[in-house]
């Protein structure tokens, strides 16, 4: 017997060690000591600022980013080609260091050697555990070519969105103003924002169809977008990306460089509403926070704005819309209103994140986390609920449009943040709990006063997710820039969100840009090009005629040897 | 230079050589090259303002050139004459004169229908330094000496010099990388919404052919300190004196330098 059992393991010994690892351990890429080792030099230099030297989230910006930076530790990545709690396969981790994830601060790091990427992967995988647990790894899911898109599916794809209640954070028209959407939070606590829908440039995932069905698929780990792998078919899943697909323009937002005024004869009739403005040339400009002046914006909710503008013989009328969550129509707003500086540090920051706790990695986010207080958090840099309530009855939304106050002479502008002592601003300004337009004279950012409304016009409406506000001026006014046909003007723009407490210098804007105000007949190119080929056939009739009667008997100069 | 359009420019300038073309067929030759060479002949375009006044220049060259010899001058224009009197060349002088008047139709028309273009403002990148000393947070600083106060520390103690840096990296991560991006080179979050953009630190052109003492004033004093020919009622950069430190301002400076690698400029020695 004693013999028999060494006879099996001396013939059967160098056939077990000759088989293959077991598959799961071959998953395991943590990377040798030495790769983890120059990953750690490669995260400390380019990552460390953002994730933190420990991998935390809480490095030197995490303070003023929405979204905050991946917190390593929790084992919990949002883009994965894996299914829903599963960690990301080692393309999913490069596919994001090298692409980065649009409309955050998370660039993309195409400089760095595909040994540095490898690298750097392995240490982020040293910062949690999970990397060694094989329970949490799992096969990427595959994602079908695409098929092609048709309206038909999308149509169906709108049931799908209704029937999965895509809407109650997305909205019903997919501007990320469903009715949860101000108050969700990720697993750590922290406030999150819904994607808008219609600004599919802004997916974190990449704009692509296979991108969405891929977060369809997968959904996002840690955040209330869960996985519809299993509730949905595989047909249902590409109707409701053909819908998603359809509520947005383009895969790029083709932002503009100027904004066209269209000249029309009839009456600018307002109640027209947005109708006013048919035919006029859509100008859709990006808007960024004011971090320049004290009372800065570091994470403003709009990115940006569309405006139109349409003009008669004496009047001119511009319409501006601009996505936002929530109608904040009561409290107040003003260009001139105080905005307290951001005063967050870092370690206050790392405070209030640390007191959450940990929750399991593979916990099913179906269900929207609602977090009732969270919503000051997020908006508001210094976390106090006094200043995104904004008191007693809080801010409202509004908007302005800035003008130079007088026709710059040669190139001097105003300086673009509501002008300078020199050279003052016109602010058409209106708030939008309040039914009448203002107007506000700006000698700089902290010198704001009120001007004289008398010719401004102004309504407003708020429908699915989106602010309509048109503003109409006469153009001419003896209190005013005149504003002819023909001509460039200088022109810039802000909005305000009363849910973040944006007020005075805390807002998003835009930098100059230029109008220009068609006139009212515009010269076809037709007649200057026959007046200009009739005068070029004229004189050459001229040249041949004098040359010829020169030149009577021929050509008369003696041949030469040059 | 664009060896795709300045070899074939060649090629048939030496084609003309073995031709034995004439005088003029050479000037209209001559002139075509090179403004064939300045317009696609560089990788970097040239500004059409530019070529212009190159193209200015060339003509009045090759113009001086035929008209300063009767029997240049001559060999000229008897083959414009030629065409204009000869009965044999009937035909192609009918092409020509009503050749020329459609060109000059065709050049109108491409010219009215360019897109609109806003005015433009040549904006200096770089401009010059007030001459006086400047105020800052209560301390004067001569801008054509001062130096970096810790600079020194680079060669004298490493580990304090570390310390700044690290602060500068700090200062940089909360407050300069919303426009000019994680990795220093101008591509921040907000960048796409301004203008002019944001300096991209790692472009050799930038702080590399600075002094630590331009990027101080034009840290500290932001768009709204620069002097006209900059721009200053366009440019988002902030006036960091109103935020920062004297000593933060210094110290992102210095974690400019290193984390790019690059050395500033140095003070000149007459000036210190």
């Amino acid at each position: 017997m004693k013999n028999a059992a060494w006879k099996w393991i001396v013939l059967v010994a160098p056939f077990v060690m000759l088989l293959p690892e077991p598959a799961a351990a071959a998953e395991l890429e943590l990377g040798t000591d030495a790769q983890q080792k120059a990953g750690k030099v490669v995260y400390e230099r380019y990552c460390s600022q953002c994730h933190g030297t420990e991998g935390d989230g809480k490095g030197y910006a995490a303070s003023h980013l929405r979204p905050r930076p991946r917190d390593f530790t929790s084992g919990k990545f949002k883009i994965r080609t894996t299914p829903s709690g599963a960690l990301p396969t080692d393309d999913d981790l490069r596919r994001v260091i090298r692409d980065g994830m649009p409309y955050t601060t998370m660039i993309g790091w195409p400089n760095l050697s595909d040994q540095d990427v490898t690298n750097v992967i392995y240490y982020i995988k040293t910062f949690t555990k999970d990397f060694k647990n094989r329970d949490y790894y799992a096969q990427p899911i595959a994602i079908p070519e695409p098929p092609p898109h048709d309206a038909d599916s999308a149509k169906k794809g709108r049931e799908v969105y209704l029937q999965m209640e895509c809407h109650r954070c997305h909205g019903d028209q997919g501007r990320a103003d469903g009715a949860s959407a101000p108050s969700l939070v990720n697993d750590a606590g922290e406030p999150i924002l819904p994607a808008d829908l219609t600004k599919r440039w802004t997916f974190r995932g990449g704009p692509a169809r296979r991108d969405i069905y891929r977060t369809f698929s997968t959904g996002l780990n840690g955040t209330p977008m869960p996985s519809y792998a299993d509730s949905l078919t595989d047909t249902q899943r590409w109707q409701l990306v053909d819908y998603v697909y359809s509520l947005g323009a383009a895969d790029t937002p083709n932002y503009a460089e100027r904004v066209v005024s269209r000249s029309i004869a009839d009456d600018l009739d307002m109640t027209k509403g947005e109708a006013l403005f048919d035919g006029a040339e859509g100008a859709f400009l990006p808007l960024f926070g004011q971090i320049v002046e004290p009372g800065r914006a570091f994470h403003p909710n709009a990115t940006g704005i569309e405006v139109k503008a349409v003009h008669n013989r004496e009047h001119i009328a511009f319409l501006l819309r601009w996505n936002d969550m929530r109608a904040d129509r009561t409290g107040e707003n003003s260009p001139a209103l105080e905005a307290p500086e951001t005063t967050e540090t870092v370690e206050e920051a790392a405070s209030q994140a640390s007191s959450t706790e940990e929750s399991d990695p593979f916990a099913d986010a179906v269900e929207p986390e609602v977090a009732g207080d969270a919503t000051d958090d997020f908006f508001s840099d210094d976390g106090s609920a006094e200043t995104a309530s904004g008191g007693e009855a809080g801010f409202s939304d509004a908007v302005a449009v800035q003008f130079p106050a007088a026709l710059p002479d040669g190139i001097r502008l105003p300086y673009f943040i509501f002008g300078d002592p020199d050279n003052p601003v016109d602010i058409w300004f209106a708030d939008l709990a309040k039914p009448a337009p203002q107007r506000f004279v700006g000698r700089g950012s902290r010198s704001v006063a009120p001007g004289n409304p008398d010719g401004l016009e102004m309504t407003a409406s708020y429908d699915a997710g989106v602010w309509s506000v048109i503003f109409k001026r006469k153009r001419r006014q003896e209190d005013a820039m005149a504003i002819e046909g023909g001509q460039w003007y200088p022109v810039a723009f802000s909005v305000w969100d009363g849910l973040s407490g944006d007020r005075g210098n805390k807002r998003a804007l835009t930098r100059w840009y230029y109008i220009y105000v068609e006139p009212a007949e515009t010269v076809g190119p037709l007649r200057p090009m026959a007046k200009a080929a009739v005068a070029t056939f004229g004189i050459e009739i001229v040249l041949i005629a004098l040359i010829r009667r020169k030149h009577k008997n021929g050509v008369s100069i003696p041949p030469t040897n040059p | 230079m664009n060896l795709l359009v300045v070899l074939p420019i060649l090629v048939a300038l030496g084609a003309l050589r073995l031709l034995k073309a004439g005088l003029l067929a050479w000037m209209i030759a001559l002139w075509m090259a090179i403004y064939l060479t300045l317009r696609y002949g560089f990788a970097v375009p040239i500004p059409a303002s530019v070529i212009t006044l190159y193209m200015g220049i060339t003509t009045m060259a090759l113009a001086t050139y035929v008209l300063s010899s009767r029997e240049r001058f001559a060999s000229c224009s008897r083959p414009l004459i030629a065409l204009v009197v000869e009965r044999r060349l009937r035909t192609l002088l009918i092409v020509v004169v009503l050749g020329l008047p459609l060109l000059v139709a065709a050049r109108i028309y491409t010219n009215m229908s360019q897109p609109l273009q806003p005015p433009s403002f040549a904006r200096t990148v770089h401009p010059a330094p007030p001459s006086e000393p400047i105020t800052v947070r209560g301390q004067t600083f001569d801008l054509n000496a001062v130096e970096n106060p810790f600079r020194n520390l680079e060669k004298s103690d490493p580990s304090q010099f570390r310390v700044h840096v690290e602060n500068g990296r700090r200062v940089y991560y909360q407050n300069c990388v919303y426009c000019h991006g994680d990795n220093v080179q101008g591509d921040g979050l907000f960048a796409h919404g301004v203008n002019p953009i944001p300096t991209n630190f790692r472009d050799s052109g930038t702080i590399a052919m600075l002094q630590e003492g331009f990027l101080f004033w034009r840290i500290a004093k932001g768009g709204p300190g620069m002097p006209g020919e900059g721009g200053p009622w366009e440019s988002a950069m902030p006036a960091w004196e109103n935020f920062l430190t004297v000593d933060e301002m210094w110290d992102v400076i210095l974690f400019l330098y290193d984390h790019t690698g690059q050395r500033p400029r140095e003070v000149e020695e007459h000036a210190k």
